[in-house]
């Protein structure tokens, strides 16, 4: 089914700190970000510069809008368990092949995702220290 | 033949250059566990006050895959709480050492001194939030006369006799949620940028995303910061699930100008 929508993990907590970061994480964070070498010119802080939210990654499309609206039918379906059924069986004839293909591109990420939590398991020992500052080390 | 051992030497050379992490102060040191990419040692190349981290790469290799990014982040994310660094953009090569110093180090000495200065004691953190999808689309639902009126005409009929509804429907939670999303990310930005010395506002990686933020903290301030993103994810506990990533490398403080 078409459980696109779930956060990383939904902890109990307020907060959630995950110290293995998934490979959706490393690749938000560090993808085309950073100096670039052909042009390290001039760098400078940012400094608060506050970008307006563009729609770059939240595009509307007839894909989103459809979506939106199953996640609302969903909502109706949990609400009001019985009667649901038909409607469930209609959903899956009408949207069998897109919610097939949704699945299983998902399911690709979200197993990268794990690879990339197993790979980067032994991520916290080597992050303590990869540096250390000799100037520091001279003052203590 | 000492011919023999130019020529392997010129081979060598072509195949191997250097892959540049990032830009530290000279009077840095690395532990003897640093590695990078392809689990190659760090190198530091000095220059004056600063110095590059790099680590050789084969010129053939094709790098790019998770554990290759990932590496890459490491290095930088380990170093960032300990000394400041100025983070290059993933799979930036340069042919050599004597290129590193040449045509980086030498000619943006004076550059990367002041912004290494600036970042002194200082990492950055991501807070991310991502709407409780059921609680965000109640929200709208109950917010919104229309939405509410349209999600009735749709209940028990058929998707092809419903899709314009539909359409219309989705549209409207769409711009809900962009609205919401808006005023969310302001709110928070506000209810922490007095922990921190600067913010910025990425770009939402998701429909649902609440909101999507990088801080500049000063990492004698961490705790505060870490307690106040806590505090604010515990208020809004059930509508946005939080998550906070850091410390960081400065990747959204840092900028090349051309």
């Amino acid at each position: 089914m078409t459980t696109a929508i779930q956060p990383a993990s939904g902890g109990g907590g307020g907060l959630d700190r995950p110290s293995p970061t998934g490979l959706a994480d490393v690749i938000d964070t560090i993808l085309d970000k950073g100096l670039v070498i052909d042009a390290y010119v001039r760098v400078s802080l940012v400094g608060i510069e506050v970008l307006t939210i563009d729609a770059r990654v939240v595009v509307a499309s007839v894909d989103t809008y459809l979506r939106f609206a199953e996640a609302v039918n969903r909502l109706d379906l949990t609400e009001t368990e019985t009667g649901g059924v038909p409607e469930l069986i209609d959903d899956m004839r009408e949207g069998g092949s897109k919610s097939k293909t949704k699945g299983a591109a998902q399911g690709v990420l979200e197993a990268a995702g794990e690879k990339m939590r197993d790979f980067t398991g032994d991520r916290d020992e080597s992050k303590k220290s990869a540096a250390r500052r000799k100037r520091r080390d001279e003052e203590e | 033949m000492s011919t023999a051992g130019t020529a392997q030497q010129t081979t060598q050379e072509q195949h191997v250059g250097y892959y540049v992490y990032g830009i530290v102060p000279s009077d840095v040191e690395l532990t003897e566990d640093a590695r990078g990419i392809e689990d190659r040692d760090i190198q530091l190349i000095r220059h004056g006050d600063i110095a590059a981290m790099v680590s050789e790469i084969s010129i053939r290799a094709a790098i790019g895959r998770p554990e290759d990014l990932a590496a890459h982040e490491r290095l930088l994310d380990a170093t960032a709480p300990e000394a400041p660094v100025l983070p290059f953009r993933f799979g930036s090569v340069m042919a050599d050492a004597d290129a590193v110093t040449e045509h980086l180090l030498e000619p943006n000495h004076d550059t990367f001194t002041a912004a290494l200065k600036e970042l002194e004691g200082r990492t950055e953190y991501i807070v991310k939030g991502r709407y409780d999808e059921k609680a965000i689309l109640e929200e709208v639902l109950a917010e919104n006369e229309e939405a509410a009126g349209l999600r009735s005409q749709i209940r028990g009929k058929d998707e092809i006799t419903t899709r314009d509804l539909r359409m219309e429907l989705g549209e409207i939670i769409h711009e809900a949620l962009d609205a919401k999303r808006t005023s969310d990310t302001n709110e928070l930005a506000e209810a922490i940028s007095d922990h921190a010395v600067a913010h910025s506002v990425l770009a939402p990686t998701h429909e649902y995303d609440a909101t999507h933020l990088a801080f500049l903290v000063e990492t004698a301030r961490r705790e505060s910061f870490e307690k106040c993103v806590d505090d604010v994810a515990r208020e809004r506990q059930g509508r946005i699930n939080f998550r906070l990533l850091g410390p960081l490398a400065p990747y959204d403080f840092v900028v090349t100008q051309r």
